[in-house]
């Protein structure tokens, strides 16, 4: 007779609330059930608010996604007043969200993933001393540098915007500041510093180097090409993840999903409407998105039930707060596109966009700690040089003009926060949000079961995962970012996990 | 002997903890280091084996391990129907543990708006409310009453987020026993007993009544856009932003977020106006003289800041 066993656990260093509830068998998890536990009814605050009060409230959903939210909110509004965006507003607007992705991708890494790493648990491993003079909480080198050198990325931030976190400089028809040709270069002098820490430390070669890097053969050369290559974080990253086998843990449903960001400004010449495109993948076969095949499913999740999933703009929050209860068991509803899960973030951005190195990564292991990791740690190569670009087109031209009054209309706003697929629905009525619907990145990657009891990306990722210590989970599930203001901690006893029947 | 400090989200996003990441000078792990704080907790940055984590609480509560400063961030959710089940951890309320750590504590400090007065999910379904105050109402969920070990109501540092200088500055304060002057929001005067308004760059053009009423220009932004600067305390054109900037520096209006009352129920970056003069005037005035005085510096203002010529 196996003995089952059911784990209460909870996660902290993830953005928020997340806890898991997995069901043990023979050591190695064989279900698991993904809950955020916290409700705050942002879309049914601002219901009677006034239609540019979206754009200082939703912020607040998140505080290290902050610019995300204002960029989606104001593109709703921007698409409701067919608003003409200046090409200098589009720059500005794209330099700050980059910026944000810059620092998050570094902080996420450097603050609280590689910290799983410097574990007794690892000490036999043979890059631990090394792991542990980098990556040690408030100790490590790497960790003090990122603390220090990622403050400027909030700091450019401020020079166009006002301030960072919660600055609400983005308004339908633009921006509200007018940068200085001084500002502009303060802002390029502040990026070349920082490109120089990211591509001594993180890449140990230049950008332009590791873009040459375009299959897995040329990663393997890329390693064995210099000591400033292996010794890099990069480096250092992609032989632990070797050593601990990371390319077999947290194997997703191989579904990748990106709503695109990253505008380019009008005059462009290009046929492509994003930097980053939007598109939906199975596998590495990419498909083009089309926002009209997302709903949102509540099967499983603390709100009143509907049949099978709703789109946004019909989108239904009424809570039901059942506690613990053998069916509802998330404050997230499970976003789903053509019914289908999705992870979302910087991996499903490089297979949505075609690179092939990531191609060829996902057609051999699919989707998993190493292949997402990778590519946070990588993601600043696409997005530096397309900011010192923008920076260095930002001309005599205006930044804002006016829309006119937003009175009528229905919009929405999709962009790619630093953790992934990001949307805002808005109906606007009488100059009043009518109704204002959100589905968060976290909410794609954490998302409880839908109708049809389908897991969700997390919640596939850690099954089959070896628990007799809780490490493996914590690289899985902190290896999707996930952003979900909180704290948290393990409920329960992780030693002796198959002495204890710990039940729910 | 290091300070213990331990670092409690509630209903929270998260932004003042992110605000505090950007510290300036110290970094945020040079403060710790510096102040000689331990930081027994913080849910973006401990790396701790569950049982510690929650050995760690129990020996706070038995008074096993010294609380000298507990940092609340994010509003008190009580809902549903004050059960507090629309934010539990292992299906209980997180509510609850912020009592009993309060208890505990030497000084209990709300960080940002939220934990301080409730802030921007007060008006909603989920009975969001501060520690020690609702809005301008003292009380809260520690109630009115409630003083922390050292005999001192719950110390606020609102803002939305709060500014990190103001978190380090106040910590050091606590950690070096030193007193703290509060307002009767139990806010410190410190940063507190000043108006966003003071060290605006676009003063002149207070001055002189050079309004705006569309953004992207350099005009003062209170009579038409809503900007609520010279209603709100605190110190965002004096201590500045990430070492650079403020809200209004950028031509955004001030949206009151260190206000016991924010969000405000009615729209932002719109001016309620009676007569063409705004409702609300700044903290203080006499409307019959400052609409005389209003009318005589239009008239005067010179053409450079009508022309808004100037590089603020």
């Amino acid at each position: 007779m196996l003995q089952k066993l059911k784990l209460n656990l909870a996660f902290n260093r993830v953005e928020g609330d997340l806890e898991m509830r997995i069901e043990v068998d023979n050591g190695l998890a064989m279900n698991a059930w993904c809950s955020g536990t916290m409700y705050r009814g942002f879309e049914k605050i601002l219901v009677g608010r006034h239609a540019l009060d979206g754009i200082v409230f939703t912020s607040r959903i998140c505080g290290i996604c902050t610019t995300a939210h204002q960029t989606a909110s104001v593109r709703a509004l921007d698409m409701i007043a067919k608003a003409d965006v200046p090409a200098n507003a589009q720059r500005v607007r794209n330099i700050v969200l980059a910026a944000e992705h810059l620092q998050s991708d570094m902080r996420h890494t450097f603050l609280m993933f590689m910290a799983d790493f410097a574990n007794p648990e690892y000490k036999n491993n043979k890059l631990f001393n090394e792991v542990m003079a980098r990556h040690e909480p408030f100790k490590g080198r790497t960790y003090l540098e990122t603390i220090v050198e990622t403050k400027k990325m909030p700091e450019l931030i401020a020079i166009l915007g006002g301030q960072w976190p919660h600055s609400s400089f983005m308004v339908p028809g633009g921006i509200t500041s007018v940068p200085s040709q001084n500002d502009v270069m303060q802002c390029i002098l502040l990026l070349k510093q920082y490109r120089h820490w990211y591509e001594k430390r993180v890449l140990g070669c230049t950008i332009e180097r590791w873009s040459e890097v375009k299959s897995l053969k040329a990663l393997d050369a890329w390693l064995d090409e210099k000591e400033a290559h292996r010794e890099s974080e990069l480096g250092l990253f992609i032989r632990l993840a070797r050593s601990a086998d990371l390319e077999k843990m947290g194997h997703g449903h191989d579904n990748f999903i990106s709503f695109g960001s990253l505008e380019l400004p009008k005059g462009s010449k290009t046929d492509a409407k994003f930097l980053i495109p939007a598109g939906f993948a199975q596998g590495a076969k990419i498909s083009e998105f089309n926002h009209e095949n997302v709903s949102e499913h509540v099967a499983y999740s603390w709100f009143k039930d509907y049949k099978d999933g709703k789109h946004p703009f019909e989108g239904e929050t009424n809570p039901y707060a059942t506690g613990n209860e053998s069916q509802k068991y998330s404050w997230a509803k499970a976003p789903r596109y053509n019914d289908l899960p999705a992870e979302t973030g910087t991996l499903a951005e490089m297979v949505v966009s075609g690179n092939p190195l990531f191609a060829e990564l996902v057609k051999k292991s699919g989707s998993n700690v190493f292949s997402r990791v990778l590519s946070r740690l990588v993601r600043s190569t696409v997005i530096i040089p397309a900011m010192e670009k923008w920076l260095a087109e930002i001309d005599g031209g205006s930044f804002y003009a006016p829309p006119g009054e937003i009175v009528q209309g229905k919009g929405f706003g999709l962009t790619q926060a630093s953790r992934g697929a990001l949307g805002h629905w808005v109906t606007i009525e009488n100059r009043t949000i009518e109704r204002y619907q959100i589905i968060t990145a976290t909410a794609w990657n954490a998302s409880p079961r839908d109708s049809k009891g389908v897991r969700g990306p997390i919640e596939e990722a850690v099954i089959g995962t070896d628990v007799m210590s809780t490490t493996k989970l914590e690289h899985i599930i902190r290896s999707f970012d996930p952003c979900i203001v909180c704290s948290v901690h393990l409920l329960k006893n992780n030693r002796s996990l198959l002495k204890k029947n710990i039940g729910l | 002997m290091p300070k213990n400090l331990y670092w409690f989200n509630c209903g929270s996003c998260g932004g003042d903890s992110v605000s505090m990441f950007n510290m300036e000078s110290p970094d945020i792990a040079a403060f710790f280091k510096e102040m000689d704080i331990s930081l027994l907790w913080h849910p973006s940055l401990s790396s701790m084996a569950y049982l510690d984590y929650q050995n760690q609480i129990e020996a706070i509560l038995s008074d096993d391990l010294k609380l000298d400063i507990l940092c609340v961030e994010g509003s008190v959710i009580r809902g549903p129907g004050g059960s507090g089940m629309y934010h539990s951890t292992d299906y209980k309320p997180r509510k609850d543990l912020v009592g009993l750590l309060a208890e505990k504590a030497d000084y209990v400090v709300a960080v940002g708006t939220c934990a301080s007065y409730g802030g921007i999910c007060t008006d909603g379904e989920v009975e969001a409310t501060g520690l020690q105050f609702h809005k301008f109402e003292k009380g809260g969920f520690l109630g009115k009453d409630f003083v922390s070990q050292k005999g001192l109501p719950v110390i606020n540092l609102p803002g939305c987020p709060c500014h990190n200088e103001i978190v380090s500055g106040a910590i050091s304060h606590l950690a070096s026993n030193k007193t703290l002057e509060l307002d009767e929001f139990n806010a410190p005067l410190e940063w507190f007993g000043m108006l966003v308004h003071q060290g605006c760059v676009r003063n002149e053009y207070h001055e002189y009544r050079v309004e705006d009423s569309n953004f992207g220009n350099k005009g003062c932004l209170f009579f038409h856009l809503g900007c609520l600067a010279p209603l709100t305390n605190g110190s965002c054109n004096k201590i500045l932003w990430n070492r650079r900037s403020s809200k209004t520096r950028a031509g955004v209006p001030c949206v009151g977020c260190t206000q016991p009352d924010f969000p405000k129920p009615y729209p932002f970056f719109k001016t309620r106006n009676i007569a063409d003069v705004p409702l609300d005037l700044p903290i203080g005035v006499d409307r019959a003289h400052y609409m005389a005085y209003k009318s005589m510096a239009a008239a005067a203002a010179p053409k450079r800041l009508k022309d808004r010529k100037t590089k603020i």
